[in-house]
């Protein structure tokens, strides 16, 4: 079937209902509700992390998705709060005005490579940031707050979509908006990998001059590519922001554009699913060593450098080897 | 790979917590209270001395036989989460409060975080304690924040009306880190100095918080010749350098800020440079500390090897979460209660002289009680110590 | 306009000095060192607490910041960098690496020297007031003296020590000094080594101006890796003057816009943003790093 081999339609198949059935299962069992805010998080910095994965697959070290984060907060906030936007509709008006800044920012800043332009990305999370401080439209220091939930929709009078505002609880609600937007980003990945531009990115990932001098418009895929990943960095930010019923300049900063390109790292770069699991491990574990207190950090990272002293290619390198894809 | 990581981390998880649960074997039932703020990274020291005062109280509490509420005598127990200074971080902080049972929670300490937590506080009744000052936390219809100090647009009239009369202050500048809470500090300042009729000779400097050198900042600033400078939401941090930097290019005016401050670190920071800069803090002075305050301080530094003077502001919120659940054991579990409680609420203030009452206040400021009545306590630093200029009430 | 200039100088020298001991890491190993802010820190810790805390003599407290720091960065990379650089596929890996080491010397920064920030006694007291067109006070023309001086010092040992031009030789070719017999495993902890001892020295000397807390280790990391990216990646002279530019650009920058308050730091990072795209390999960077 689509050419997936059963093992593979199999793990998909287990996947989703681990996600959709097994963790509220396991949540209702244990009554670790507030696993459910935990694992929404992850699944919507995966997404943005995914945006970053992209930008790797293209050689480009990018650490600047936490600006395309907020970008993407901040025009879904402005548009619910100030235009009276329905939140469904500004979701991907939201992705699609952080993929047309990618396009213009790319323009110049793509033909850079290796660590210039991991820098000029850096400094860009914090133009971002600090253009959120300047503008009146954001709001500057004060931020956007008291944005309202997510309202209902429907369409000839069957609702489509529930409105949030009337749950009793949202948790359960974001929960799975957050999975099905992830699902649909890491498929979306996943058909983008395989496809004919997929093939032309990895030739590009190796040598770009090679891949110019066969013909491969570089300029254009690079800019593609780019503009997909900030998509989705708007995607996961304008949740969050929805979730958070707030912005501001300091919802997104340099530390969360750094920890989606580690989550790369953590994951495997070699990997599509790379970025899903480094976001889980990195986000969750944290949470779960709460527990200590005030040596949080000391053991986070710890077990962080033994991880990857030990399995420098990511985490998923241990099951499929050194080198192979997916 | 996915789910089976997921199972592991999921019984992971379920082991700690039992294991957490096992170890506070206490003979009374304890009762926690939570605190999310920030404790590690460049704002670290905000958090911590809410954290450690927190940590110190409950302790004291514990040695001595426990706090007793309604009929029941408690343990008190203070679970506290590193919000990394992260709203993000600081939503899931508030979900582990509520995942914990607590509805009373420290923290957090900055605009955004306690922003951002809102939502998951009023759907999981719990009141919080924010040190953030924007309004719309504390108006109707937001329920459930109750201001755990003075804001800045409270002591900041009261400070410009006090050096208006004793000093003849005509004009003032003011500089802030260019990030939310300082800047929003900053705003209020402005607009405070201006209703009283101060002349602002420069607003809209500002520096970054990494800033290493400021004399270049500041040199645009000394050039209005302002006779007051006040320092927004300047952090401990940032404090003794400013100061340095301004007394060394030749200000002699007075400079202020509304935020509390540690006399250690003015003192190694800035020396002599620092005399007279004024602060606000809370019952730290001699004549205003007392005998419990001083216990307070004593227990402190012998838990954790040193006194930090910003927790002289930080030392309330605790003791009212705890106060008015004595009032009304109710409250415990009914956060309704407790905002009943508030309106009428009234007991004496532990840590200072006199007749000092804990009470709710917020009115004037936010049409409901939604703020602690921590004394205004207005110090200067002269020599290596705070000494108190004034004292003033909050309505 | 005087007053621009020396403030320039001096923040130019101590922005070099940090500039240079990450440049020359990348230089080395390709290493993208994030932790070199942490490191900057626990120098100038070590400092406070010998010189501030037990009244070592400040020179006495400066070497001991340099041992430390030499020290902790040869065992990062013995122990933890040249294994990981063996073993990926992607040298960006490295990356998480030194982000984990950050993690973990900004945890063990909080539980050792405290969240507070620091301050040692002033070395020398006064201020050189030149008819107010400079005024400077004398504890940071001597700190920018020492600042010049080490950076003189460390061109001297790069240029006309055995080790110098080993490491060099190893920066332009690692392959080739390999087989021109130079001991890649030994020279590579050296050279790092090195670059986080300058974090150190660094660090220590400018705990007697700004003093030291536990959260400036990130900020540091990031102003750094700007000035080396002005500059160019992994070349000496041009971490020296990317410091001296971003020093210029943030004294020039305050005093010509300061009345445009919040944004002058947005036209400092923009302006950066727009030289990198029109010289993506900075001042005398190799192109593509």
């Amino acid at each position: 079937m689509f050419g997936f081999s059963s093992k593979q339609l199999i793990g998909v198949g287990l996947f989703l209902f681990a996600i959709f059935i097994g963790v509220p299962l396991v949540i209702g069992a244990t009554g670790r509700w507030d696993f459910y805010f935990t694992l929404t998080s992850v699944a919507l910095l995966a997404i943005a992390s995914a945006g970053v994965w992209l930008t790797f697959y293209i050689g480009r070290i990018n650490i600047g998705q936490g600006a395309f984060a907020l970008i993407g907060a901040y025009v879904s906030a402005i548009l619910v709060v100030k235009a009276g936007w329905s939140f469904w509709i500004s979701l991907p008006a939201a992705g699609l005005f952080a993929a047309v800044v990618a396009v213009l920012i790319g323009l110049p800043i793509l033909r850079l490579r290796g660590v210039y332009f991991a820098m000029i990305t850096l400094v860009l999370t914090q133009v971002v940031t600090l253009t959120a401080l300047a503008l009146p439209v954001t709001n500057g220091a004060k931020g956007i707050s008291n944005i309202p939930l997510p309202s209902g929709i429907s369409v000839f009078g069957i609702p489509i979509l529930p409105d949030f505002a009337a749950m009793e609880n949202t948790k359960l609600a974001f929960y799975y908006t957050a999975c099905i937007i992830m699902i649909l980003t890491y498929a979306a990945l996943y058909r983008l990998v395989n496809s004919r531009l997929g093939h032309l990115c990895r030739s590009m990932q190796q040598n770009e001059e090679l891949a110019s001098s066969i013909g491969v418009n570089i300029a254009y895929i690079r800019i593609v590519i780019f503009a997909i990943s900030s998509f989705f960095g708007g995607l996961g930010g304008a949740m969050f922001g929805s979730i958070a019923q707030s912005v501001y300049p300091s919802s997104f900063q340099v530390a969360d554009s750094v920890n989606f390109m580690l989550n790369c790292f953590l994951g495997g770069l070699g990997y599509v699913f790379g970025p899903m699991l480094g976001t889980l491990v990195l986000y969750f574990g944290w949470d779960l060593l709460f527990e200590f207190g005030k040596y949080q950090m000391l053991i986070y990272s710890t077990i962080l450098i033994v991880i990857i002293r030990f399995l420098p290619n990511g985490l998923l390198s241990i099951r499929f080897g050194k080198g192979g894809d997916k | 790979m996915q789910r089976r990581s997921f199972v592991k981390t999921a019984m992971a998880a379920v082991a700690v917590t039992a294991i957490g649960a096992t170890a506070a074997v206490a003979e009374n039932p304890v009762l926690k209270i939570g605190f999310v703020g920030v404790t590690s990274g460049p704002a670290a020291a905000w958090g911590i001395s809410n954290q450690r005062s927190m940590e110190t109280r409950a302790a004291w509490i514990n040695e001595t036989g426990g706090y007793t509420i309604g009929d029941t005598t408690y343990d008190i127990e203070i679970v506290s989460f590193d919000d990394q200074k992260d709203p993000k971080r600081a939503i899931a902080g508030m979900e582990k409060m509520a995942q914990e049972g607590i509805h009373y929670v420290v923290g957090p300490n900055v605009d955004d975080g306690a922003a951002a937590v809102r939502p998951v506080a009023e759907s999981n009744g719990i009141m919080y304690f924010p040190y953030a000052f924007p309004k719309s936390l504390y108006e109707a219809p937001a329920s459930n924040a109750v201001l755990g100090m003075v804001a800045n647009y409270q002591s900041g009239p009261a400070i410009y009306k006090y050096l208006m009369a004793e000093e003849g202050v005509k004009t003032v500048a003011f500089v802030a880190a260019n990030e939310s809470d300082p800047l929003s500090q900053r705003d209020g300042g402005v607009e405070a100095a201006k209703a009283l009729g101060l002349e602002v000779v420069s607003d809209n400097v500002t520096y970054q918080v990494d800033t290493t050198d400021f004399t270049p900042v500041l040199t645009p600033v000394m050039r209005a010749r302002p006779d007051l400078l006040v320092l927004s939401g300047v952090s401990p941090a940032n404090a003794p350098q400013l100061i340095r930097s301004a007394r060394e290019l030749g200000y002699e005016g007075v400079i202020s800020t509304e935020t509390a401050q540690d006399a250690g670190v003015l003192a190694e920071g800035a020396g002599d440079l620092a005399n007279g800069f004024i602060s606000v803090g809370g019952a730290s002075t001699p004549e205003l500390a007392s005998p419990a305050m001083n216990e307070f301080v004593q227990r402190y530094t012998d838990m954790f090897g040193e006194y930090n003077d910003e927790s002289n502001t930080k030392v309330y919120a605790l003791e009212y979460i705890l106060e008015t659940l004595k009032a009304d054991p109710a409250a415990i579990t009914d956060v309704d209660a407790f905002q009943a409680t508030m309106d009428t609420f009234e007991a004496p203030n532990p840590f200072m002289n006199g007749d000092a009452k804990l009470r709710y206040v917020g009115m004037t400021s936010f049409g409901q009680k939604r703020q602690v009545a921590v004394p205004l306590v207005v110090n200067v630093y002269q020599n290596g110590t705070f000494e108190t200029l004034f004292v003033a009430e909050v309505d | 306009m005087e007053q621009i200039l020396a403030n320039g100088v001096y923040l130019g020298s101590q922005y070099a000095m940090i500039a240079l001991g990450l440049t020359l890491i990348f230089a080395l190993m390709n290493v993208l060192n994030f932790a070199h802010g942490q490191m900057y820190v626990i120098g100038g810790f070590v400092t406070y607490t010998f010189y501030g805390q037990w009244g070592v003599p400040f020179v006495l407290a400066l070497v001991m910041s340099c041992v430390t720091l030499a020290i902790l960065g040869a065992l990062i990379e013995k122990f933890l960098f040249a294994p990981v650089i063996k073993g990926s596929a992607r040298e960006e890996s490295t990356m998480l690496l030194a982000a984990g080491i950050a993690f973990f010397l900004d945890a063990v920064i909080l539980l050792v020297f405290g969240e507070k920030q620091r301050g040692v006694p002033k070395i020398v007291d006064g201020v050189f007031n030149w008819d107010f067109r400079i005024i400077m006070p004398y504890d940071r023309i001597l700190i920018c003296l020492l600042a010049i001086l080490s950076i003189v010092a460390f061109i001297g040992l790069m240029q006309y020590t055995k080790t110098g031009r080993a490491l060099r030789a190893l920066a332009q070719d690692r392959t080739a000094a390999q087989l021109m017999g130079v001991n890649v495993d030994r020279y590579s902890m050296i050279g790092f080594a090195l670059g986080a001892m300058l974090a150190g020295l660094v660090g220590g000397l400018l705990v007697t101006i700004t003093g030291v807390n536990l959260g400036m280790g990130g900020p540091t990391s990031i102003k750094a890796f700007m000035m080396v990216m002005i500059g160019g990646a992994g070349v000496i002279s041009g971490a020296i003057w990317g410091g001296i530019i971003l020093g210029f650009m943030e004294a020039i920058g305050l005093a010509l816009l300061y009345q445009y308050g919040d944004i002058t730091y947005l036209l400092i990072f923009v302006s950066l943003m727009i030289f990198l795209a029109i010289r993506p390999q900075g001042l005398m960077g190799k192109p593509w790093g």
